[in-house]
């Protein structure tokens, strides 16, 4: 046997050792996962609620989205027309849309907490590593969720803002080398589907949203819940914790109250505030082709973290640091391997305090610096 | 000299859409429309105050059928009326008082509304002072009835006919108070599935216990 051929042999062996350790069949059994299962109990035991409160307004999203799905029309000439009917004349239209709404920008809310509080904890160590590159990819599924279900009311803020978002996926393109450089064009026109958005785009984002990401997110939330159930709670801290709860039925109870708090300030939101009163009325006008486009057209406020940078810095230094960030979160869990809890946590509090900066104030910020 | 043209222009293109039967009885309404139609009436200071107001951004659509304002041959706009709607149009032109029975085409129900309830003559005057638009329309009227009245609208830059747009505060504290009968009998069910649901996991670990036993 030659040294390569060694080499190739232990790397197989590596990578099922690695698989092994990550999906124990030993573990997989109620016992282990539910009955034996302990939480341990310290000052960072909030951060363990914040994955099951994502997965609770991922749950109503999928419950008001399909009564929407009775009155929706994905056409360029009814979808706005039916989002209009649903608001005005289906009973509780208007508090199903609205806790939609308010449930789709919950959701983003609590997976992005979830991630900040899991990075903080060091809930990727190991052998956590699959758990944390499941998280990411359903990250980035949630926030795909927000930017398709966004053109669905086909309006002018919808519309246009799409327009932005798709041209800013293409401009990537100049930046890549080689082969890569047609990628973002190519990606562009599979999802706008013709030459401008139109019907075409109104489908496939329809599609998407309503198929495939749900599709894509419940089969990666199986994997990550499995993984979690298999491995336990994380740490969470430096010192063993001196306490710990049983998962079931002490964490699981806790838990459920708190969805239920949750659901009852959904609730009480939604049918005091219409989502999309803070919005300026011209923006919420049908999409008119031949019209002017109004002023203000902006994203989600859950993009405001990378729209206000993109408007101030130029286009490649943002794409150079959203590769850097992307890069940096597939691969923390060998990165951070090493680091302190204590200096974990003081990285997730810069970055809690960009997100929330750039969030509340990016507006302000971007007046200030460009006039 | 090319004002007076593109008036002249613009009252035949108004001619022509007239009806036979329609037009002997017009002659005194395309005198009027020669005296207004050469810029349309919209009037931007109201548009400007509401947005310095507010901080919002406003556009036509608050008092008129076209969000683009009412010059233009798009719908809802001077340009693509017809001889029954430009009847109506001169009708509104007319109003002077207030009191008036009015339904321009080129106004929506808050616009129309202005009009019936303060006159033309009125809103012309309130061109210099928008500010007192609000005040001179009261607080009796809320068209789309989602419990902010019609001025304070106009002074938030929310859209008056629609009842899912307004100042979210004050949304909220109108809809809190409307809707507390809803609120409770939901805080009722949240408590009382999660009291059902505590009995639930209990009675299965208890179960679970004997059959381990």
């Amino acid at each position: 046997m030659t040294v390569s051929d060694r080499s190739k042999q232990s790397r197989k062996i590596d990578f099922f050792g690695f698989l092994v350790e990550r999906f124990p069949l030993d573990k997989m059994n109620i016992k282990h996962m539910l009955e034996h299962k302990e939480v341990p109990v310290h000052k960072m035991s909030w951060g363990y609620y914040t994955g099951g409160l994502t997965m609770f307004f991922f749950m109503i999203q999928v419950v008001t989205g399909l009564f929407l799905l009775f009155y929706y029309q994905p056409t360029v000439s009814d979808a706005n027309l039916s989002v209009e009917y649903i608001t005005k004349y289906v009973s509780a239209g208007a508090l199903i849309r609205n806790m939609h709404a308010w449930s789709a920008s919950g959701m983003i809310l609590s997976a992005v907490v979830h991630l900040i509080t899991a990075f903080a904890m060091k809930s990727f160590e190991k052998p956590r590593e699959l758990t944390w590159i499941l998280g990411v990819v359903l990250l980035v599924i949630t926030f795909t969720f927000g930017f398709t279900g966004y053109l669905l009311p086909w309006n002018q803020i919808a519309v246009n803002a799409t327009k932005v978002g798709l041209q800013s996926v293409e401009d990537v393109g100049q930046y890549l080398p080689g082969l890569l450089h047609d990628v973002p064009r190519i990606l562009r026109e599979t999802f706008q589907g013709e030459a401008s958005v139109g019907q075409s785009t109104l489908g496939r984002f329809y599609a998407l949203h309503v198929v495939l990401l749900p599709l894509a997110l419940v089969l990666l939330l199986a994997g990550h819940l499995l993984q979690v159930q298999l491995h336990g709670m994380s740490e969470g801290v430096d010192m063993k914790a001196a306490k710990t709860e049983r998962f079931f039925p002490v964490f699981l109870f806790k838990d459920l109250t708190l969805w239920g708090v949750f659901f009852f300030i959904l609730f009480t939101l939604s049918i005091c505030i219409p989502f999309e009163s803070f919005l300026p009325y011209p923006l919420l006008a049908p999409y008119d082709a031949l019209g002017a486009t109004p002023a203000g057209i902006k994203p989600e406020w859950y993009f405001f973290f990378v729209y206000y940078p993109l408007e101030l810095l130029p286009f490649w230094v943002i794409i150079l640091l959203s590769g850097m960030v992307g890069a940096i979160l597939v691969l923390t869990p060998w990165i951070f391997a090493g680091t302190s809890r204590k200096v974990l946590g003081f990285i997730a509090s810069l970055v809690s305090v960009y997100l929330i900066v750039m969030t509340v104030f990016g507006e302000q910020i971007y007046h200030l610096l460009k006039h | 000299m090319r004002t007076i043209n593109n008036r002249a222009i613009q009252i035949d293109l108004l001619k022509s859409r007239l009806s036979k039967h329609f037009w002997f009885g017009s002659i005194s309404s395309i005198f009027l429309l020669s005296c207004f139609v050469s810029k349309a009436d919209s009037y931007p200071q109201f548009q400007e105050f509401s947005e310095k107001n507010s901080g919002r951004s406003v556009n036509c659509a608050m008092c008129h059928t076209s969000g683009d304002g009412p010059t233009g041959e798009g719908p809802g706009q001077i340009g693509s009326l017809k001889a029954e709607e430009i009847a109506r149009l001169n009708s509104a032109r007319a109003a002077l008082e207030p009191g008036s029975q009015v339904e321009s085409p080129i106004l929506n129900d808050f616009g129309n509304l202005i009009i019936k309830s303060l006159g033309k003559r009125k809103v012309l005057a309130l061109r210099d002072e928008p500010a007192q638009l609000s005040i001179a329309l009261g607080n009796r009227s809320d068209l789309d009835k989602d419990g902010i009245c019609d001025g304070q609208e106009y002074l938030d830059g929310t859209d008056p006919l629609n009842a899912e747009h307004g100042d979210p505060l004050k949304l909220f504290r109108i809809n809190l108070s409307k809707y507390k009968l809803h609120i409770c009998l939901a805080l009722l069910a949240v408590a009382s599935i999660s009291f059902g649901i505590v009995r639930l996991l209990k009675a299965i670990e208890i179960l679970a216990a004997v059959r381990r036993s």
